[in-house]
């Protein structure tokens, strides 16, 4: 669409047991709905972090459009299980992978500096952004990991639910300035407009949860969020955008 | 890029992408008001509900106020949030089945409630209770006799919750499954299909679940679909942009929005 551009931040893709979308179905959506590009990442992250890497890479060059960016989910740094963060990073803007993820409870570790510390220091430092999927309903744990690394650009694409938490989500947004705010699953009665006069439209970013959710429904509450256009365009794309530009791959 | 589905010239979703609105009246027949105890709303009163209603064209919203569901608000106070706002806000009286004697008292004064009230809001779950339980008795058996709306909380527990065995026993009644019993989608349509006639699925947290709504209208038919939000809980555009969103006819789109509404309670209530 002309008078929006739409940068959808929280997209999954391929197997899970292959019952999934893949990269075709997800850029079906993509053109049935205007959204011009997505951040994805793989849906069977779980079930192990070095075969999902692998598989989004070749998903994403499946989209010869350049519309998809990859996510690539970390591991700890002491068992050696991806690259030392240089090389990890240089392979991620080889396969056009802008962000990263983590999955510490299905992958059977704490996330903690002395755990994860060399990759999401290096992380922090690059600006790369990291998305934040793993803690549903874990608002503690959540928590715990904002304290150990607050200087991480930090992106909340939970939907864990789409009932309103900002009881939960306000006091991150309060504390660390790098806690972007995805929106997905987020539908209170004008809480996009509530949130963005609070913190700013710079700390909200569209998402749409595919595939359990479709694209439109967000978009038409960003798009009627009451905010400015300015405000809105920052929502639905320019905020993702300015970030992924901003990492140091 | 192919052409999105905001952008098909003439269709409802280039309408409300472009204007904000749609050229019919909705009608949203599940809504709540006032602070809930496990969300923050910041615009849970009345004006600002209305005036969220107001930008989209939402023509009546029918709600039970969290805090007549929850003990803490009866419901003749929640009339007079209605008298202040009579061209939008309608109401479903709420039943506790506890206050057996609450029931008795207000459905006494229910006719004198119109236009404001229009049915009944029971939430068994909520309450502790299961829908056949004989507390509801009396209620039920008030909304068959004027055929009512009686909008029923429902999950993916329902039929758990004796929910349709209690719709068997009611042929009167104009009964809206709230949220379809979400996820036990085969129940919902067996308690559409193998009732009465008098059963309708209401769509709160449905819209925007990729391929649901396709379902239900595969399964039950768009005539037996009621558009509902849970206001404040979702954004009436949200809602109203999840259900243009799904791959459904425009007719089906109309029905659900309005038409079988006003063919429930007419276009003048």
């Amino acid at each position: 669409m002309k008078d929006l551009h739409f940068f959808d931040a929280n997209c999954r893709i391929g197997n899970d047991l292959d019952i999934m979308p893949k990269t075709a179905e997800l850029l079906s959506d993509l053109d049935r709905y205007g959204v011009e590009r997505a951040l994805v990442r793989h849906n069977a992250i779980r079930w192990g972090a070095l075969p999902s890497n692998s598989q989004i890479a070749e998903m994403v060059r499946e989209d010869t459009e350049n519309r998809l960016v990859g996510v690539w989910c970390i591991m700890p740094d002491s068992c050696g299980e991806i690259p030392p963060p240089d090389q990890f990073f240089k392979l991620m803007k080889e396969n056009r992978i802008g962000a990263i993820t983590l999955s510490p409870f299905e992958h059977r570790y704490v996330p903690r500096h002395n755990v994860i510390g060399k990759i999401m220091d290096a992380a922090a430092e690059r600006k790369i952004p990291v998305l934040l999927d793993a803690f549903a309903e874990k608002w503690n744990q959540l928590y715990d990991f904002m304290e150990e690394f607050p200087k991480n650009t930090c992106i909340y694409t939970e939907a864990c639910g789409k009932w309103g938490y900002d009881r939960q989500i306000r006091p991150l947004l309060d504390t660390y300035e790098n806690f972007y705010f995805g929106t997905a699953g987020y539908w209170v009665q004008d809480g996009l407009a509530i949130l963005a006069k609070k913190y700013g439209a710079e700390r909200l970013i569209y998402g749409s949860n595919f595939p359990r959710y479709n694209h439109g429904c967000g978009m038409m509450q960003v798009k009627y969020s009451g905010l400015d256009h300015e405000s809105v365009a920052k929502i639905a794309a320019g905020n993702l955008d300015s970030l992924l530009k901003g990492a140091q791959l | 890029m192919k052409e999105a589905i905001w952008e098909k010239k003439g269709s409802l979703a280039e309408q409300l992408w472009n204007t904000g609105k749609l050229d019919f009246p909705i009608y949203d027949m599940h809504g709540h008001m006032g602070p809930a105890y496990g969300i923050y709303f910041q615009n849970c009163m009345p004006a600002d509900m209305v005036a969220h209603m107001k930008r989209i064209g939402i023509k009546h919203l029918v709600f039970s106020h969290h805090e007549t569901l929850t003990g803490f608000k009866p419901n003749p106070e929640v009339v007079e949030i209605c008298r202040e706002y009579p061209e939008h806000l309608r109401m479903y009286a709420g039943i506790i089945p506890q206050r057996t004697e609450e029931i008795k008292r207000d459905l006494a004064l229910f006719d004198s409630w119109k236009p404001y009230a229009v049915g009944l809001k029971i939430l068994p779950i909520y309450h502790n209770h299961k829908l056949s339980d004989k507390e509801y008795d009396y209620a039920l058996s008030f909304a068959d006799e004027r055929a009512l709306p009686v909008l029923i909380h429902t999950w993916g527990n329902a039929p758990e919750c004796g929910i349709y065995e209690t719709l068997c026993k009611y042929p009167n009644a104009k009964f809206f499954l709230a949220h379809c019993c979400f996820g036990a989608w085969e129940y919902a349509e067996r308690c559409v299909k193998e009732t009465h006639n008098n059963v309708w699925l209401e769509l709160t947290a449905v819209p925007g679940e990729r391929g649901i709504i396709e379902k239900l209208v595969g399964m039950v038919g768009s005539e037996k679909i009621l558009f509902g939000t849970d206001l404040p809980w979702f954004d009436e555009y949200q809602a109203v942009g999840g259900v243009l969103s799904a791959d459904i006819t425009e007719d089906d789109m109309r029905n659900i929005l309005y038409r079988n509404v006003e063919n429930i309670l007419g276009k003048d209530w």
